[in-house]
């Protein structure tokens, strides 16, 4: 079983910052998507979900490292 | 009358239906990043004649197509949806289903199909749920 990082450099809303920064050019806006963030053994996990029923798309999702903030990996859905 | 609708791959393999992706994905712009946009629509069965037509959903935005109402088709089941997605790998999209993509078509009770620009994806059932009973339109 994973367990998170325990005492990331960045925080929860740098994360989420980092992310905005990264999808907003990408989407356009963020507004229709709800975020979800949670701090696993790999780093923050910021995620964008469409939560329409009988909608088709997506948000992107991101995993950002904990101490540099760098954008680990990252996934635009539509 | 066959109580069983269609199946995914056998709509796949129907020429109303490939049309109506061709023409989706055309309308969908998918080399103009100014008028890319998501395009789809509904697919229907008679299950008295066999027949299958289509019709197609209002234009979605960008990265979202709304396909709650399907617009009533007389004798006819709704058996499945389809969708676009337009937006290039080359600018980092993903062309598959989203996750939401398969929630919503597992929740629907008919396949979900997603047109990008390396192919078609299902994804849901394998046909409509229940078969040709029920309300006309999503079957859950």
């Amino acid at each position: 079983m994973s367990s998170a990082v325990s005492s990331p450099t960045i925080s929860r809303q740098q994360a989420i910052s980092i992310a905005e920064a990264d999808a907003l050019p990408v989407y356009g806006n963020l507004d229709d998507l709800t975020l979800e963030v949670a701090l696993g053994a790999d780093g923050w996990h910021v995620d964008y979900w469409l939560r329409k029923p009988r909608h088709a798309g997506g948000g992107p999702h991101y995993v950002i490292d904990a101490n540099s903030g760098v954008i680990l990996s990252k996934k635009y859905s539509q | 009358m066959n109580p069983e609708a269609p199946t995914a791959a056998e709509l796949e393999m129907h020429p109303e239906v490939q049309a109506a992706f061709a023409a989706a994905w055309a309308d969908s712009f998918p080399d103009d990043p100014t008028l890319r946009h998501e395009e789809g629509g509904f697919i229907y069965a008679n299950p008295v004649t066999g027949d299958v037509v289509t019709r197609r959903a209002l234009p979605g935005t960008t990265r979202v197509l709304d396909l709650t109402y399907p617009p009533p088709v007389p004798g006819c089941f709704l058996i499945a949806t389809y969708h676009t997605h337009p937006n290039p790998i080359a600018l980092g999209w993903d062309p598959e289903p989203s996750g939401e993509d398969r929630i919503e078509a597992g929740d629907s009770g008919v396949p979900w199909f997603v047109i990008s620009e390396i192919g078609v994806f299902v994804v849901g059932p394998v046909r409509r749920v229940g078969g040709f009973s029920g309300p006309l339109g999503y079957p859950l």
